[in-house]
């Protein structure tokens, strides 16, 4: 197992490189002068030229991916060329708001899907299986940017209860401020979430409910509970948790728009930012630390399969 | 030239440049002209009478502003580095002062210098600066401030976008604290305006030389000292997502009402109006035009409206055939009619345009009913005017951004009548400036947005040397127009400039020139004491009734 993760850790450590290094030529690659931009109507050839001196981005662009690799694994991430502000600065200050919201999003999608999916396939066919399955359906076709703003105007404009926009932070604010800004932003990509998840559960456990270990478990006379959680259950969580750990991308994608929705500037409308302005070392910076999230969800992932399934052995 | 030895520019003296100058002696700088008569800039009537009645009341003190500002992101707070008209006229203008500022009416008065000399041939600027000035970490601010800032301004090094409205300052000099004596090459009428003024004018925003070798250009720019009524706390500022500032006590002018006013970034314009409707901010900067009427229709909010200085319009390609063709471009701008577009994209809320002159400027500004417009609609004479240019089948590419796509959406629409099968390539921002900058366009929509003077939305349009030309339009006719407002200072005369550029550039469809927006702001009933300044938000007088 040790041996197994130190390799995966190996891999993990190219794909992000191959991430990071495909960024920064894709980047250069794409249309659109970001100094162009920034000059906007004070732009003049000479104005150009010394503002992409000052910037660096007059040198050959391999010269300017060594220097970036270089202070990259330094750990400085450089500075925004459009702004003031440190790349590592904005990630720090985006990151806890997108993982606070994707968190709380697949707490909600969870304590809604696994219970909605288990009722579905124990009661298969029955009308609660068909409600669970409607409104499953509905959060599947649901965009999540809609579905925010029905939120917004129905418990921040109507009711009044929740806040429209905004974040607050956990350490200054106090966990109650923070968790009322979070519930509406995480409510709305949870929503879409939880269904899907839902019909995953479902269609898992009834598949697990038809083998032949449920039916000696059945015949040693352990009760239905008993059967259903520690038989049925544990052994459909596997390609649950499969698609859970793929899904995170679905969750840190969601973000984004949400974001966007409830002015929240987390790591997705940070990278959408960066990569609408073309700033280069933000973009570079901020999806270095996105492919580090995607390979560790994917490690977690596989560790969990170890937990589930002792068969599952990766020496 | 031949304007410039008749003219005695010591009228642009201090220390108050009003409208009643302007008009009395027919002399103006550009920006004192730029309201002098604001006959257009008719704010609403509930909204203007309600901040009338509440200026005579007196203010308290104390409370904090959550105030809704609809960008997604304020890159820096840098004057020198901020490009963006609407963070200088409503964000910088809060934590920095310049020589001069603007009243109601857009003249010009004290803000830093209390007084100011022009000589006749309108070249040097004496400035006399009020003593016991500080900056928000406490140094003192003297005339020697703004000579570092010019040197840090127009530094080649600091590349700074704002360098280029210092271009024509030859010499400038601190004689002692109080004095600050600035020499140009050439006179140039909205100087005060643009280049001294407290917000707009940020390329001479004083900046505390000990706080950027402290903290460096980048920190500097995240959290600025600045000397005016409101002070940045640091700790709080959030490139995305907003900044708190703080009632500076030493202020020239006083201590502010307010204590604090948060400022609240939010990209998305229908969040802005719900969060109004919710009632998690008190006053937004700019009501968008997609919520005007759920703002409008809020029980206890005050919309106050303001003409705008922007325009908008559509231009044609003169490098690609056929829109080198007179004909043709003015088919395509009779073929465009504004009520249909103001009611599809604009939700009624637009102003038509017949030219660059925008209604702010109420002293050049003519409404399109006293305006003969060569380019009214009219589909009959489009439809003629297409057929003899031959632009039957024609596919031009209309280059344009997600944000212009209501527009855009209409405009071939509108065109398709006049047989063009118009190609949206609809872009992100910076591909989109890219495309535009190169002429990579047959027909792009393009406008002057925020200025404290008609000059920039003139000048750089339709001179063939202009920065923002980039339909290639060269007519020495709007050559000499385009120069000779900016080198008269006699109103008159440059107003009569102003629109003799208008007709000229209407009539040969240099743009079919569509629409102005008007400048719109909204508070809840308890904000008092705002004074609606046209693209500027001071905010040292409000204070909150509750």
């Amino acid at each position: 197992m040790t041996q197994y993760i130190i390799r995966h850790l190996i891999h993990s450590v190219i794909i992000v490189w191959g991430c990071a290094t495909l960024v920064f030529f894709l980047m250069r690659a794409i249309p659109g002068d970001p100094i162009i931009q920034m000059l906007g109507p004070e732009y003049t050839p000479e104005a150009a030229d010394a503002l992409r001196h000052k910037l660096g981005l007059d040198e050959p662009v391999w010269i300017q991916y060594f220097k970036w690799m270089g202070d990259a694994l330094r750990g400085d991430f450089g500075s925004s060329i459009t702004g003031a502000e440190s790349v590592g600065g904005a990630i720090a200050s985006g990151l806890p708001k997108t993982m606070s919201i994707a968190l709380l999003a697949f707490l909600i999608a969870t304590a809604i899907a696994v219970p909605a999916g288990i009722l579905a396939a124990l009661k298969r066919n029955s009308p609660a299986d068909f409600v669970v399955s409607i409104i499953a359906f509905l959060g599947v076709s649901m965009p999540s940017f809609w579905f925010g703003i029905i939120l917004i105007l129905v418990f921040a404009v109507n009711l009044g209860w929740l806040p429209s926009l905004g974040y607050k932070s956990f350490s200054s604010d106090g966990p109650v401020e923070w968790f009322r800004h979070l519930l509406l932003p995480s409510l709305a990509i949870g929503a879409g979430y939880s269904a899907i998840l839902m019909r995953f559960v479902r269609a898992s456990l009834l598949e697990a409910m038809n083998s032949d270990y449920i039916r000696t478990a059945r015949a040693k006379g352990l009760s239905e509970r008993r059967v259903v959680v520690a038989h049925g259950l544990r052994n459909s969580l596997i390609p649950v948790v499969t698609v859970a750990g793929i899904q995170v991308a679905l969750l840190l994608s969601g973000t984004v728009i949400i974001e966007t929705v409830f002015a929240i500037r987390g790591i997705g409308r940070l990278l959408i930012g960066a990569i609408f302005d073309k700033d280069y070392p933000m973009v570079q910076g901020t999806i270095l630390v996105v492919a580090v999230i995607f390979v560790f969800a994917n490690l977690i992932v596989d560790i969990i399969y170890t937990l589930l399934d002792p068969r599952i052995k990766y020496d | 030239m031949k304007h410039r030895d008749a003219i005695d520019w010591s009228v642009l003296s201090g220390p108050r440049v009003s409208r009643r100058t302007l008009l009395q002696l027919a002399v103006a700088s550009g920006a004192t002209g730029y309201a002098a008569q604001l006959s257009h800039a008719a704010a609403s009537e509930s909204g203007r009478q309600r901040v009338a009645r509440n200026l005579q009341q007196e203010a308290k003190q104390g409370g904090e502003l959550r105030w809704g500002f609809g960008l997604g992101q304020i890159p820096t707070l840098d004057p020198a580095q901020v490009n963006l008209g609407i963070v200088a006229g409503e964000l910088l203008s809060n934590l920095f002062s310049g020589l001069v500022q603007f009243d109601e009416q857009l003249g010009i008065i004290p803000d830093l210098a209390e007084d100011w000399e022009v000589s006749s041939d309108g070249l040097d600027y004496t400035f006399h600066i009020r003593t016991g000035l500080t900056f928000h970490n406490g140094d003192s601010l003297t005339a020697n401030d703004f000579v570092y800032t010019y040197e840090r301004t127009s530094n080649p090094d600091f590349a700074s976008p704002q360098a280029n409205k210092l271009a024509l300052i030859t010499d400038i000099s601190a004689p002692d604290d109080n004095t600050l004596v600035m020499k140009q090459s050439a006179p140039y009428a909205p100087f005060l305006a643009t280049t001294c003024s407290r917000g707009p004018g940020r390329a001479l925003a004083p900046i505390s030389k000990r706080a950027v070798e402290e903290m460096g250009d980048e920190q500097f720019g995240l959290a600025p000292v600045g000397c005016g009524p409101f002070m940045i706390v640091p700790e709080t500022v959030e490139v995305g997502g907003g900044f708190e500032m703080v009632a500076f006590e030493d202020w020239y002018g006083g201590r502010p009402n307010l204590d604090k006013v948060i400022v609240q970034l939010v990209a998305e314009p229908s969040t802005l109006v719900s969060a109004m409707e919710a009632g998690d901010v008190d006053m937004l900067d700019i009501v968008p035009s997609i919520g005007f009427d759920r703002i409008d229709a809020l029980d206890g909010v005050t919309t106050v409206e303001a003409a705008g200085t922007n325009w908008y319009g559509l231009t044609m390609n003169y490098a690609v055939p056929p829109w080198d063709n007179p004909d043709a471009r003015m088919a395509v701008a009779k073929a465009i009619d504004f009520d249909d577009m103001n009611k599809k994209a604009f939700f009624g809320r637009a102003v038509e345009s017949v030219g660059p002159l925008a209604p702010a400027f109420g002293w050049v500004y003519q409404p399109p009913e006293e305006v003969d417009n060569p380019q009214a609609f009219n589909l009959d004479e489009a439809k003629a005017l297409a057929e003899s240019a031959g632009l039957d089948g024609v596919k031009p590419r209309l280059i344009g951004t997600p944000a212009d796509q209501r527009v855009t959406e209409t405009l071939r629409n509108q065109l398709s009548e006049i047989g063009l099968d118009v190609q949206i390539d609809q872009m992100q921002t910076n591909a989109y400036v890219e495309s535009r900058t190169s002429g990579d366009f047959d027909m792009v929509m393009l406008g002057s947005v925020v200025d404290a003077d008609p000059d920039d939305g003139v000048w750089n349009y339709f001179h063939s040397t202009g920065p923002s030309n980039p339909q290639g339009y060269n007519n020495p006719e709007a050559d000499d127009l385009a120069d000779g407002q900016r080198e008269t200072g006699d109103i008159e005369e440059r107003t009569q400039l102003l629109r003799d550029l208008q007709t000229l550039v209407a009539s040969e469809a240099v743009y079919k020139f569509m629409y102005h927006l008007p400048d719109v702001t909204a508070f809840y009933d308890y904000v008092m004491g705002y004074v609606p300044i046209p693209e500027q938000r001071y905010l040292e007088g409000l204070w909150l009734d509750k």
